[in-house]
């Protein structure tokens, strides 16, 4: 099952055309996740992928705000991982899910790019995904070459 | 005037302790506190941001970012900019985290610096503090209020440092910090063990 937390109008959501399966849950930025367990749903899924515009070099609000609900599936305690201390990961899917993480604007400066490159392999470690792919598109149209990479 | 804007998420304490040790070490600027949040008074901050010789953000750091309202503010703000807005005073910031090291705030106060860039705001200093989460523990004796105190005493320094640089007004290298007084290892242990017994309370209370 695909997680997709993508902060598009629905319009544009629609225009991507992604394939979807039937299990797959989509949690958009016109409120499609209100009354979810979006925290569960992250922990259970295999893929997870956000879509985000890349404000800063970092996430959008929506996408953040999203990302601040999985804090249920970290225990209460710290552990050690790659040489720093994380939370402990309760979730069912750890080292089993991949995470893609897609970034979209179109005046993304080299520095932004480079922080929103680290804070998403700084997430899959956090998160203990499987494995992170990142990747930057210009336009919102372009997005749709995410039908590639997307499971 | 120094405008402190708090984008506190869970550890609203750090904030507090931020705002008080700038506070005590600017004594002859006056410290204005805004708490970031979804009703603010748009009208009142714009004049406060202009006004300001010095903008400090204090904000916690959750998987590496600042918190989503925080960053809805900063978009906010860069909006304002662009609507012709003009914000002189330099930013300055100051994130904690529960993790032990201060570094692991590094991405999120690079998202700063790039919202600065946007707004067209100097970058002031930033300082990033690990181990933020003893001061979510109170009441302890023994061995572990001696490690409270260490690691307070650790946190304390930094932000006396950084008030300094802030009622100065003046740019510096931006500082991570962690409490060096216990190793990595130990701090893992006593926070571990200190869940453990809250939760213990937790259960026996419940029932």
């Amino acid at each position: 099952m695909k997680v997709i937390v993508h902060d598009l109008q629905e319009k544009s959501w629609q225009e991507l055309g992604m394939k979807l399966q039937e299990k797959d849950i989509v949690i958009g930025g016109d409120a499609d996740g209100i009354g979810r367990d979006i925290g569960g749903l992250m922990g259970d899924c295999s893929q997870l992928v956000l879509i985000s515009r890349c404000v800063y070099g970092g996430f959008s609000p929506f996408v953040q705000g999203v990302l601040e609900k999985y804090r249920k599936h970290f225990g209460p305690f710290l552990e050690m991982r790659h040489g720093q201390t994380h939370y402990e990961v309760k979730s069912a899917n750890k080292n089993t899910f991949g995470m893609v993480c897609c970034f979209y604007g179109d005046n993304i400066t080299p520095r932004e790019e480079q922080s929103a490159r680290i804070l998403s392999v700084s997430d899959g470690i956090s998160m203990q995904a499987r494995g992170v792919r990142i990747a930057f598109y210009d336009t919102v149209d372009k997005l749709r070459q995410l039908n590639a990479i997307i499971v | 005037m120094i405008l402190f804007l708090d984008g506190g998420y869970t550890l609203a304490d750090g904030s507090a302790a931020c705002a008080e040790c700038i506070r005590e070490y600017a004594q002859d600027e006056e410290l204005i506190s805004v708490k970031i949040g979804e009703e603010m008074d748009w009208d009142r901050v714009y004049r406060h941001l202009e006004d300001a010789h010095a903008i400090v953000l204090a904000a916690d750091v959750y998987l590496d970012s600042v918190p989503a309202n925080v960053l809805g503010f900063l978009e906010r703000v860069e909006q304002a900019v662009i609507g012709g807005e003009s914000i002189g005073g330099k930013f300055y910031a100051v994130l904690y985290t529960e993790l032990y090291e201060g570094e692991q705030t590094s991405v999120a106060m690079e998202v700063l610096k790039n919202f600065c860039v946007h707004a067209n705001i100097a970058w002031g200093r930033g300082l990033g503090i690990g181990g933020n989460k003893v001061e979510a523990v109170s009441g302890r004796r023994h061995l572990w209020s001696l490690f409270r105190a260490g690691t307070a005493d650790f946190r304390q320094r930094s932000l006396r440092e950084q008030a300094l640089f802030i009622g100065k007004k003046i740019q510096g290298t931006d500082v991570y910090v962690k409490p060096e007084e216990v190793s990595r290892k130990e701090y893992i242990r006593k926070m571990n063990h200190e869940m453990k017994k809250s939760n213990r309370v937790k259960i026996a209370q419940n029932i």
